[in-house]
């Protein structure tokens, strides 16, 4: 079973996509990871597994560089991801168990919002909404780009925050949890979408409490306690 | 330059500091009791009275309150201090130092309010007036009782080190404006305070310095306590503090 | 970056509005029982407007603080903001329509306030309403940096509510002290230059740090 301290050792970085080096991480003074090395490889699928509680989330937030690690640094193409120049936050979607939308806002404004923060004005406004209302017909919850995020349920929010994963360029997708409470059609749709990516050359990164089998993986990894 | 950074860095882990302090503290203790003893014996008995502004016998709070002013003052700067060497070289026992500083600066404090009350009453003919002095202790004791508020509010402690460590340095940039606000209103409105002008003369100079020298110790030794307490909270985990504890258990029944 | 956030702000300040006219009714409210209180007679109130406006805008600026970070942090799209922009422009943006929000409203309500606490009462040519006007304008920005520093730091603490409140109304007594003088200034026919350019001089020196120190405890408190 590959475990997060099985990778090389070496001090020198030389991996492209995302390398995380001697990390340590704690949360209320408890170790979660003690000194984890972990590569994420351009072009692969990582399905990080364990249990609740285990520190899968903690992990990931490390890796987006919102947590900071007690010890450790994560690189991305061989620059610590804090390094102005390696645009890690560019080319970063997170998508965490919130779902980060405003309630007071619609789904496009939401969506675009996003858009916008990332790409700042080259994103053609009107392409922009085209785009929005061609993923929300994917998604199956076309026409409802005028609505209010609250007014949707837990089911169809969901999705509206899938959609970001389509709106916005990016070449690296951490996602925590987001298979869960999906239906088998959407479930098939991400599944489809994250394959494309990573044939784009994208780096995928996500946890789930089970085996998803319509997502053929590279890459285990297990979070678990002595 | 090279050994004094490594004796930093030394005092960054728990465990040396632990057992450094250890050592020092009853040396502290022992010298603190000798200048208090002193201190006191010369200012409550052998200091003459004060006859320039008819004082008389409460001229004698001085020698508590004027050392428990300054370092309320010194406290929070020293608080402020630590935590920017907490935020900036990421060392964590300087968060210890900080919520270590706190409890005993929040008393010095009070101290000073109270010795300032009670020297009020006399020379003012009243327990509260709101004299610039008074005032800004005031606001610096809500300024500790905030941080000291602020650093319980938190589950996990790192978060709480940091957050309350920002608080601290955001309260050290205000002390001299508050300060300086709080003069500027005096004046405005009162025109009146107790600052006396003029050196002091050398027969009260003695029993306020060994005062203020016993004070500082004092307070050097309650942050000490404090600060090997936190110690050994934030290290209950680590091998050498169970070994420790365990330790002392066993000399206790052994005895 | 910091325009694409202010419009979302204040779209959804658009659609929230009644939690942004409560503080402001509050402030209304708050003044308008000191005639109880204390006393209809005009120059009674005249004395005390200074002071009882300034207490209460204060307040309300305290109130309206809950608004700050605490929805963006709860629904997880602060994080989102902070991996996407730096913590110090996040912090100037929602700091800067937050005072839009809170803080101008206050400066714009000010004159009724004057009127209901006669601050004009026996002048006919001096203009005190302005005076309040302006003192407001220069001092609920600071009380608005301020007021972020110290939401920031408590997003994350088990209590909230109260808790910023004690942590930074210390902070605010400087503002507070200038704020009101400045009007009682300008009831008794001195100059009040002096005033205003301390609050002036306060507004800078928050501008300079509050936005750093927000963001700073921004990233702390949502990592």
């Amino acid at each position: 079973m590959p475990s997060l301290s099985s990778m090389s050792q070496s001090q020198d970085i030389h991996f492209d996509g995302l390398y995380a080096h001697e990390l340590t991480v704690s949360r209320s003074e408890h170790v979660l990871l003690e000194d984890a090395e972990l590569h994420l490889a351009p072009a692969t699928i990582t399905y990080l597994y364990g249990d609740n509680g285990t520190g899968k989330t903690s992990l990931m937030r490390c890796l987006t560089g919102l947590l900071q690690p007690d010890h450790g640094t994560v690189y991305w193409n061989e620059k610590p991801i804090n390094h102005p120049e390696s645009g890690y936050f560019q080319d970063l979607i997170f998508l965490a168990h919130s779902l980060s939308m405003k309630n007071e806002l619609t789904i496009a404004e939401n969506l675009t919002f996003y858009a916008q923060l990332r790409c700042g004005g080259s994103y053609n406004n009107k392409e922009l909404q085209a785009d929005i209302s061609q993923v929300l017909t994917d998604l199956g919850i076309d026409g409802l780009e005028g609505r209010m995020f609250a007014e949707l349920s837990a089911g169809q929010q969901h999705k509206v925050a899938l959609a970001r994963l389509m709106l916005e360029p990016a070449k690296i997708w951490l996602l925590d949890e987001p298979f869960v409470n999906l239906d088998q059609k959407t479930r098939r749709w991400l599944a489809a979408k994250t394959l494309e990516f990573k044939a784009q050359g994208g780096v995928v990164l996500f946890t789930s409490h089970h085996h998803i089998d319509e997502l053929p993986v590279d890459q285990k990894v297990g979070v678990e306690h002595e | 330059m090279a050994k004094a950074w490594r004796w930093f860095h030394q005092l960054g882990s728990p465990k040396y500091l632990f057992q450094k302090t250890g050592q020092w503290l009853p040396w502290i203790w022992g010298v603190t009791l000798i200048l208090l003893a002193v201190g006191l014996y010369y200012s409550l008995w052998a200091s003459p009275l004060e006859a320039r502004q008819g004082q008389g016998h409460t001229v004698r709070i001085m020698y508590v309150h004027v050392p428990a002013a300054a370092l309320s003052m010194v406290g929070y700067i020293a608080m402020a201090i630590a935590a920017i060497v907490g935020l900036v070289w990421k060392m964590k026992m300087a968060f210890a130092v900080v919520r270590s500083i706190a409890p005993a600066g929040a008393a010095m404090t009070f101290l000073a309010l109270f010795t300032g009350s009670v020297w009020g009453k006399p020379t003012w003919g009243t327990w509260w007036e709101w004299d610039a002095r008074m005032t800004s202790e005031l606001l610096l004791l809500f300024l500790y009782l905030g941080y000291i508020a602020l650093h319980s509010s938190f589950s996990e402690r790192s978060k709480a080190d940091k957050a309350s460590a920002i608080l601290a340095i955001v309260g050290v940039i205000n002390i001299p404006i508050i300060y300086f606000s709080v003069k500027w209103w005096n004046t405005l409105h009162q025109g009146y305070s107790v600052t006396q002008k003029g050196a002091l003369a050398p027969e009260f100079q003695v029993p306020l310095f060994t005062m203020l020298a016993g004070m500082y110790l004092l307070f050097a030794a309650l942050v000490i306590m404090r600060l090997r307490a936190e110690i050994i909270l934030r290290n209950q985990k680590s091998r050498w503090v169970m070994e420790w504890a365990t330790a002392d258990t066993k000399k206790v029944t052994h005895d | 970056m910091i325009s694409t956030l202010l419009k979302r702000e204040l779209k959804v300040a658009r659609r929230n509005w009644i939690g942004l006219a409560i503080p402001l009714l509050f402030f209304i409210i708050v003044v308008s029982l000191f005639p109880f209180a204390v006393s209809p007679e005009a120059l009674m109130l005249q004395k005390l407007a200074p002071g009882v406006i300034w207490v209460a805008a204060l307040l309300s600026m305290l109130l309206s603080l809950e608004q700050f970070y605490r929805s963006d942090y709860q629904d997880g799209s602060l994080e989102q903001l902070l991996l996407m922009s730096s913590p110090t422009s996040v912090a100037i943006s929602k700091i800067f329509a937050h005072w839009l929000l809170t803080g101008l409203p206050l400066v714009i309500l000010s004159p009724l306030l004057g009127l209901l606490m006669q601050i004009n009462y026996g002048f006919e040519h001096i203009n005190h309403t302005w005076v309040l006007m302006l003192s407001l304008m220069l001092g609920t920005p600071t009380l608005c940096l301020l007021g972020a520093v110290g939401m920031s730091l408590t997003l994350a603490a088990n209590r909230n509510g109260l808790l910023v409140s004690i942590l930074i109304i210390p902070l605010y007594v400087p503002v507070l002290i200038f704020g009101a003088s400045t009007v009682t200034a300008s009831l008794e026919s001195l100059r009040y230059n002096g005033e205003l350019a301390i609050l002036g001089a306060f507004l800078m020196i928050a501008i300079v740090f509050a936005p750093f120190a927000s963001g700073r405890a921004l990233k702390i408190s949502v990592g």
